[in-house]
């Protein structure tokens, strides 16, 4: 089919695309053809343009220079409506659903006037989620599913308006690991059906499965666009990332990187025997479901566990409960020699435990102010005479913290909603890792939605922590990199602890397994007997 | 014409339209306003007259606008306090009410009137105070504790206030003057004369106090600590995120308690100073008005200290001319709230207008 498409012309056509916010060039000259029956995969690190140009095609931003043509006729969407109505459909990063209805009625949102028939629109929706070869319930309540099915609702929701173009936002940045190829067998069965898809990513191994053509964007400009056949991985990752990067084991298994940070001092007292016990940590949700079950896992300083699951498994749980925003119902949990069940943020921020939370926008940031107001949110105090904040003092400590933490931002004044997520993340460690004294850290998915250079850095600046005795815990569901950088690896299934191994690359399907509920024998719940 | 296309053209033109904008409303809003007092057959050279005259014609007319604008921006200053820790306080009326209250109960308190040092007049000026900060504080338990709505919980105190005052000036127990016969009203006793916000120009012409002094004094506290302070900023950061403000350690439930029980100090204090500046006893309804009309200047000034005394300033003649309007010209009421309500949206208006064209610049 790639070789007839060749010959049609493209279905879409950007032709010297350019947008600009103000003084910030997003996008700038780029030409790009995508083609019926094709998977065209954009690549790009963040702040690269990815966003900025589905947005542009879809209608929610006007390019200010360039035009673009749709079947063969000039294509200038008002809004996104417009958009869908003419033929192209997006799946954005953030799910649009109502979490307290069902699949059906959220569908019938927007497209339905009048009468409404649950039975023939749910039929209509299962005949659909056929076609394209998956399941969907359409009397499932939308908050009881899992990221993957309200991702496949999303989607089945556009193939309803019988798109030409569907359009993907980092679909698979959401996605554990196991489902992630369920969606893109789903991309490969729309581009099959005739329709052209977009799959905006930034993820390597995803391209090289699906994608037919590759195109990449950095620092808004397109600096390559080839056919799969022809493309070079590493190519790629040069291209996008504009220097050698190495693999990522490589990079992760690095012994030293450049210092980072100040070393902690506090721990001047001999060596601490755990720098984070939790002793039987449970948590029952409002309606008395268990979210976490007995928990007991014991963190020695300068060890780095991983803690693999899939999503939804009591990661965000344990999260929470160890950033003392959430109380367990049952069980302890010490930092040092501190006992902080029940102390709350501002003594775990004491204690030392450092934390980067899994959901940076609720809980590490606040998007609205500066850059430096955030990276000493914490530390306020010591920036404030006679109950003053000392704003001089304030920036040209955050202007440094930037430099030593590559946090790349035109000044430490600006709004911290401005970073891109890879410096957003670094914002956030450099504060948590510059605690004095810092014991334990607990990094919940700190690289999601980050690109191969953001994850680098984030991980280096980690293994240093632990060089310095930090015992770390880090929980994620990027299994690839737990066995990189930690030491060993536990997993969390249904809120339990179901078994530890080693982190090594041999372990990965014994891991996996274990993630997926199913007991490796003679391993069931092993704890920490190794 | 070439001049005004090259104004035009200057880069900063908006900023001019920006200024411009708010007064040209204002001024429409007038005009609307003058239109319905002749609509209603009043004479509208009359209704002018008198309305220049009851705000601005005699000492005591300026005085007594200025009186009125004192308050008003003390309970405007709590409001944005709160406001800034994304917290609305709509109780104003009553943290007035309880600092009245309190003023009097402390005023009449038969040692006091013999302290020295002005303690006489800042001893009830202070319990008005912290008694407008409890009313204030109760809202903000109640949101930490139970996560009570502060909006529904501020207005709710403040009815339960005005009841207070009612009971208070009805019982003898109380504050109810002696009852020496069947026509004594419902009232407190007047305080005694130390108790009195000492005048600032010393003529007895003049009803302006001290009390104009500590506003000012206050604006440039609030000032100071909403843009320089360290406290400022974390009530900032709880109003934008408190999950994550509380992340970073900041003691969440006690920023919010004590953002509101600021409002209710400054509505306490607002009311001890009406109560000891211009009223000098209690009784019912003496708040009329205040609360809410403080609110509305809160809200207009967009969290700035100035623009909550420049909206003072001008509700606070705006009232002066009108009450002289209905006396004198015989404009009823009514149609001062009509306009005083269409400036409040021509106002607000032109600050959606103003950003439009801020965000409308490519």
């Amino acid at each position: 089919m790639t070789q007839s498409a060749t010959l049609e012309p493209p279905l879409l056509a950007l032709d010297g695309l350019g947008k600009r916010f103000g003084s910030l060039q997003a996008l700038e000259g780029v030409s790009l053809g995508v083609r019926a029956g094709t998977v065209q995969c954009l690549l790009g690190e963040n702040g690269a343009g990815k966003s900025t140009l589905c947005n542009l095609i879809f209608g929610v931003y006007e390019p200010s220079a360039g035009h673009m043509t749709f079947g063969g006729a000039p294509w200038a969407p008002a809004s996104p409506a417009v958009a869908l109505e003419r033929g192209i459909a997006m799946v954005h990063q953030h799910f649009s659903l109502v979490p307290r209805m069902t699949v059906v009625e959220n569908l019938m949102l927007g497209q339905v006037k009048g009468m409404l028939h649950r039975h023939e629109f749910g039929a209509r929706i299962r005949d659909i989620a056929e076609r394209f070869g998956f399941a969907l319930d359409p009397d499932a309540v939308v908050g009881e599913l899992s990221v993957g099915e309200r991702q496949r609702a999303e989607i089945v929701k556009c193939l309803m308006r019988d798109p030409r173009l569907l359009v993907l936002d980092e679909p698979t940045a959401v996605l554990p690991p196991g489902e992630i190829g369920a969606l893109l067998d789903i991309c490969r069965r729309v581009a099959d059906s005739g329709r052209a898809v977009i799959l905006v990513t930034h993820k390597l191994a995803e391209i090289a499965r699906v994608a037919d053509r590759v195109a990449v964007l950095r620092g808004g400009r397109l600096v390559a666009d080839e056919g799969m056949a022809g493309a070079d991985m590493s190519t790629l990752v040069h291209a996008m990332v504009g220097r050698e990067v190495k693999p990522l084991d490589v990079a992760l298994a690095e012994p030293d990187g450049p210092a980072a940070g100040q070393p902690a001092t506090g721990d001047a007292g001999g060596p601490r025997r755990f720098a984070l016990v939790c002793d039987g940590l449970s948590v029952k949700d409002r309606h008395g479901a268990v979210r976490l079950d007995n928990l007991t896992l014991e963190i020695r300083p300068g060890e780095i566990v991983g803690l693999a699951g899939v999503e939804g498994n009591g990661q965000s749980e344990l999260g929470m409960v160890l950033a003392g925003l959430l109380r367990p119902t049952e069980g302890r949990f010490y930092m040092g020699d501190v006992e902080l069940t029940h102390a709350g943020a501002a003594a775990v921020t004491a204690a030392g435990g450092g934390i980067v939370p899994e959901d940076r926008h609720a809980v590490a940031c606040v998007t609205a102010m500066s850059v430096a107001e955030n990276m000493y949110l914490n530390k306020l105090g010591r920036f404030t005479r006679f109950g003053l904040l000392q704003r001089r003092a304030l920036n040209a400590a955050a202007q440094a913290q930037m430099r030593t933490f590559d946090v790349r931002a035109a000044s430490p004044e600006v709004a911290f909603s401005g970073l891109s997520g890879g410096n957003q993340q670094k914002a956030v460690l450099a504060r948590e890792l510059t605690l004095d004294p810092l014991v334990a850290l607990v990094a919940a998915q700190p690289t999601r939605g980050l690109d191969v250079s953001a994850v680098e850095a984030v991980y280096r600046q980690i293994r240093a922590a632990a060089r310095r005795g930090v015992g770390v815990l880090l929980i994620s569901s990027e299994l690839d990199e737990l066995i990189a950088v930690a030491d060993r690896i536990a997993v969390l299934y249904r809120g339990r602890l179901v078994g530890e191994r080693p982190a090594e690359p041999a372990e990965r399907a014994a891991i996996g397994a274990l993630m997926s509920g199913q007991v490796v024998s003679g391993q069931s719940v092993s704890g920490h007997a190794a | 014409m070439t001049t005004t296309a090259i104004l035009l053209a200057l880069p900063d033109r908006r900023r001019w339209v920006g200024m411009a904008v708010p007064f040209i409303a204002v001024a429409g809003a007038l005009a609307i306003g003058l239109v319905l007092i002749a609509a209603s057959g009043k004479s509208v050279p009359d209704a002018i007259e008198a309305f220049l005259d009851g705000a601005f014609g005699t000492a005591f007319a300026v005085g007594a606008s200025i009186n009125r604008a004192v308050a008003l921006s003390l309970v405007g200053l709590g409001f944005i306090l709160a406001f800034r820790a994304n917290l609305t306080n709509v109780g104003g009326e009553g943290q007035i009410a309880i600092g009245g209250i309190v003023a009097t109960a402390i005023g009449l308190w038969p040692p006091i009137a013999d302290l020295p040092l002005g303690l006489a007049v800042v001893l009830p000026l202070l319990g008005g105070t912290l008694g407008g900060a409890l009313w204030g504080g109760i809202a903000g338990v109640m949101k930490v504790r139970f996560g009570t709505n502060e909006v529904i919980s501020t207005l709710l105190l403040g009815f339960i206030a005005l009841l207070l005052v009612y009971w208070c000036v009805q019982s003898t127990a109380l504050l109810r003057q002696p009852q020496t016969s069947s026509a004594t009203l419902p009232e407190s006793l007047p305080i005694a004369e130390s108790v009195k916000l000492p005048g600032l120009t010393g003529s007895p012409e003049s009803p302006l106090h001290i009390g104009l002094v500590i506003c000012l004094l206050l604006a440039v506290a609030t000032a100071v600590v909403l843009q320089r302070s360290t406290f400022g900023l974390r009530l900032r950061a709880i109003g934008l995120n408190e999950l994550a403000a509380r992340r970073a350690g900041m003691p969440g439930g006690i920023l919010l308690v004590v953002a509101l029980a600021l409002a209710g100090g400054f509505g306490g204090l607002a009311g001890a100073i009406m109560l000891q500046g211009e009223q000098y006893y209690l009784k019912t309804g003496f708040s009329s008005g205040y609360g809410f009309d403080g609110l509305v200047v809160g809200l207009l000034s967009r969290g700035s200290a100035v623009g909550v005394l420049a909206g003072a300033l001008f509700f606070g003649f705006l009232r002066s001319g009108g009450i002289s309007m209905e006396i004198m010209a015989g404009v009823p009421a009514a149609l001062t709230l009509v306009i005083q309500g269409l400036i409040v949206i021509a106002v607000a208006g032109s600050v959606i207008l103003v950003e439009r064209l801020e965000r409308g610049g490519r």
